[in-house]
């Protein structure tokens, strides 16, 4: 029931409820076999349930796709004070809009994952932290948690089986890099969102000084599903190294752009001509972004052979991600659009390390000056040795992220840097 | 190339939000559905059960920046916020955005009194607040129009919706028409990529924005604003 548009090819699990204001509210969720899950995974014990993720094979859906029953077998297993459970909910990739959906339709399938989460993790007190800018969901959120609590599946002793976890709605306040887990964790202690140098691991010092795991929103929302059906049943759909279903937002040039809920390893062409209606009249595909703005552009031809998995796109030349796919058609003016990408990761770098800080703000000055025809050839040569300069040379990825825009453009994408240097004019129009 | 400005003609247009699925002819939704009016209900003003308590900071009321900082049902959310951190530090972005939402925006005078109100130090108080954008750090007007021009609003005419706002609105970027009725700023991504454009306006987001809906859009704010 992906939104705003369904199709039948999708497998809804994650997005079944959406669309119908009654899964919002804890019955409409329980009649979806809500909190079954959670009560499932209180028998069985943390140990067990980790075994079952685990089995099930998901991986983070917050971009990594680092498999979450191994990050959470990282806790420590004997407890020496408290643990906490963050849930990643600062969606601002650009291209990225699951999150948003996932809080405001199904609040509680969120809360029962960080629940479940909770429990495996031995975590004493789950923050959500959820992005600023969505006052709605997190009204929503703040309102499902609420009854969570009072339908005592949340707080001390839950449902008598001596478990307390506690969950709070921490709002944000406007800030990409609090979506970087260490940053989200300095984020979450009132400091500036300042990524960390990593180790220690969040797992070992994380938030507040404790040990911590921060999961995306989609990955633990996966959660409740796995436990109440099993590891086994998650991996009929998808790949062998990339199980289960995906939400795949995409945005740009198609005719029916959104959510799409389908099996791992969906072919890309049958996902823009298929699903998404293609493009307008006449139009035809130019470029795609497969992951939100941070992976490398991939051409047409590139597309057509891309199968969207974590191991398929990286086979293609690009990255999953977070499954964001950015379609371009022709109209496309490749050098405006990457210089906005550019000019975002200036906007949003913390400033701590000087190649981010520094490399952005000029990438931006000199993709402008191309942009507006007093570009040289030489600049794109300075453009890739700052690429270079950007990447793996900070405390965390967002310089890489940077860098990676601009560097693959201009492999692909030449001629359209070149036409507005020769002529100072641009290949599309938008 | 003609503006796209050219085919907005006020009044003619009559408003709708189409950030909803109501009209995908997949859904049968009404705007309230899709943003679940129903299921909060109304907001108690103490904030509620203190594992949320969400700060508002647009939905002012009064916007007086010179009102007390907690009073009443303000000072019972600030003691909620606090008892959800293990530390009185942790409970700083939340409680700096419970002031602007009393006070309209956190001036240094704001800064200062919560400084003392937690005993953290000014310097990181200041340097806190300078960090997140949702914090205003000077008045903004009733309306902060916020429009994305990311890349999937972009490719879809974001910079064109963003270009309609400043003219119906007389204002400049960053700046406050006059009256203080409107500020109208760019905004990077706000995660609602597949209704461009998205714009945020104060606590409300209007999805799928054309430069040619922009018109009836601020009239509807201003007979609000009244
Ligand atoms: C600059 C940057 C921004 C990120 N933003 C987000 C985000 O908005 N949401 C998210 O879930 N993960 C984001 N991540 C990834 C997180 O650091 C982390 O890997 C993820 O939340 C882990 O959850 P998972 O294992 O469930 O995927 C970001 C990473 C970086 C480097
Ligand atoms: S790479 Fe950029 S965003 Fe990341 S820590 Fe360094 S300066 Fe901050
Ligand atoms: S690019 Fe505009 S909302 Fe994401």
């Amino acid at each position: 029931m992906a939104y705003p548009y369904v199709h039948e090819k999708e497998v809804q699990i994650v997005s079944r409820g959406w669309g119908k204001p009654r899964t919002r509210t804890i019955d409409g969720w329980r009649e979806l076999d809500g909190y079954v899950g959670f009560r499932k995974a209180l028998e069985m014990g943390r140990a067990a349930v980790i075994e079952e993720v685990k089995k099930s094979g998901l991986r983070g859906r917050g971009g990594a796709g680092f498999p979450t029953g191994l990050k959470w077998s990282f806790m420590p297993k004997e407890k020496r004070g408290p643990h906490y459970l963050c849930c990643n909910a600062d969606e601002s990739e650009p291209g990225t809009f699951k999150d948003r959906e996932l809080l405001r339709w199904t609040p509680h399938q969120l809360v029962e994952g960080c629940l479940i989460g909770a429990l495996a993790i031995q975590a004493d007190h789950v923050y959500i932290y959820c992005r600023g800018e969505f006052f709605e969901a997190n009204q929503v959120l703040a309102r499902a948690v609420e009854e969570a609590y009072a339908a005592g599946l949340a707080g001390a002793n839950i449902l008598g089986s001596g478990v307390s976890i506690d969950v709070t709605v921490h709002q944000g306040a406007g800030a990409y890099i609090c979506g970087e887990e260490t940053a989200l964790m300095s984020s979450l202690e009132g400091r500036r969102g300042l990524p960390r140098v990593k180790p220690p691991f969040p797992a070992a010092v994380g938030a507040f000084g404790r040990p911590t795991t921060i999961n995306n929103v989609e990955t633990l929302c996966a959660i409740p599903h796995i436990v109440r059906n099993g590891g086994e049943w998650y991996r009929q759909w998808g790949t062998e190294k990339s199980p289960g279903t995906k939400l795949f937002c995409v945005s740009g040039h198609v005719r029916r752009p959104g959510n799409y809920e389908l099996p791992l390893g969906f072919p890309m062409n049958e996902l823009i001509y298929d699903v998404c209606g293609g493009f307008e009249e006449g139009r035809k595909l130019k470029a795609v972004i497969p992951g939100g703005a941070s992976v490398p552009i991939l051409s047409a031809d590139e597309c057509l052979a891309c199968c969207l998995d974590y191991e398929g796109v990286q086979k293609s030349g690009s990255m999953l991600g977070c499954a964001s796919v950015i379609v371009m058609d022709d109209r496309t003016n490749i050098v405006k659009q990457v210089r906005r990408m550019v000019e975002f990761f200036a906007h949003e770098s913390c400033g701590q390390c000087t190649p981010c800080r520094e490399g952005t703000t000029w990438l931006s000055r000199i993709l402008r000056r191309i942009e507006g025809g007093k570009g040289t050839e030489e600049d794109l040569e300075t453009l890739l040795a700052l690429g270079t300069q950007m990447t793996a040379t900070t405390i965390c990825v967002l310089s890489d992220s940077a860098a990676v825009p601009v560097a693959s453009s201009i492999q692909k994408f030449r001629d359209d840097y070149l036409a507005l240097i020769r002529r100072g004019e641009a290949v599309g129009v938008v | 190339m003609s503006s796209p400005l050219d085919s907005a003609r006020p009044s003619e247009i009559p408003f709708r939000n189409p950030g909803w699925a109501g009209n995908t002819g997949q859904f049968e939704l009404t705007e309230a559905e899709v943003r679940g009016d129903e299921y909060i209900g109304a907001r108690a003003l103490d904030g509620g059960h203190p594992s949320g308590a969400p700060a508002f900071p647009f939905m002012l009321v009064e916007r007086n920046p010179d009102a007390p900082l907690f009073e009443g049902p303000y000072k019972t959310r600030f003691e909620k916020i606090l008892t959800r951190y293990p530390d009185v530090q942790g409970a700083l972005i939340p409680v700096l955005a419970l002031a602007q939402e009393v006070r309209g925006h956190v001036s240094p005078s704001t800064l200062q009194e919560i400084a003392q109100l937690t005993g953290i130090p000014e310097a990181e108080v200041r340097g806190v607040a300078s960090f997140y954008t949702m914090l205003n750090k000077r008045p903004v007007g009733r309306f902060l129009i916020q429009v994305c021009t990311n890349i999937s609003c972009n490719l879809c005419g974001g910079d064109e919706v963003l270009h309609a706002f400043l003219e119906y609105t007389g204002t400049e970027l960053g700046e406050t028409s006059e009256g203080g009725v409107f500020t109208v700023t760019e905004v990077e991504c706000l995660a609602a990529c597949g209704f461009p454009t998205a714009v945020q306006i104060n606590s409300r987001y209007y999805e799928n924005v054309t430069p040619a809906g922009v018109p009836a859009l601020l009239d509807r704010l201003r007979t609000e604003a009244r």
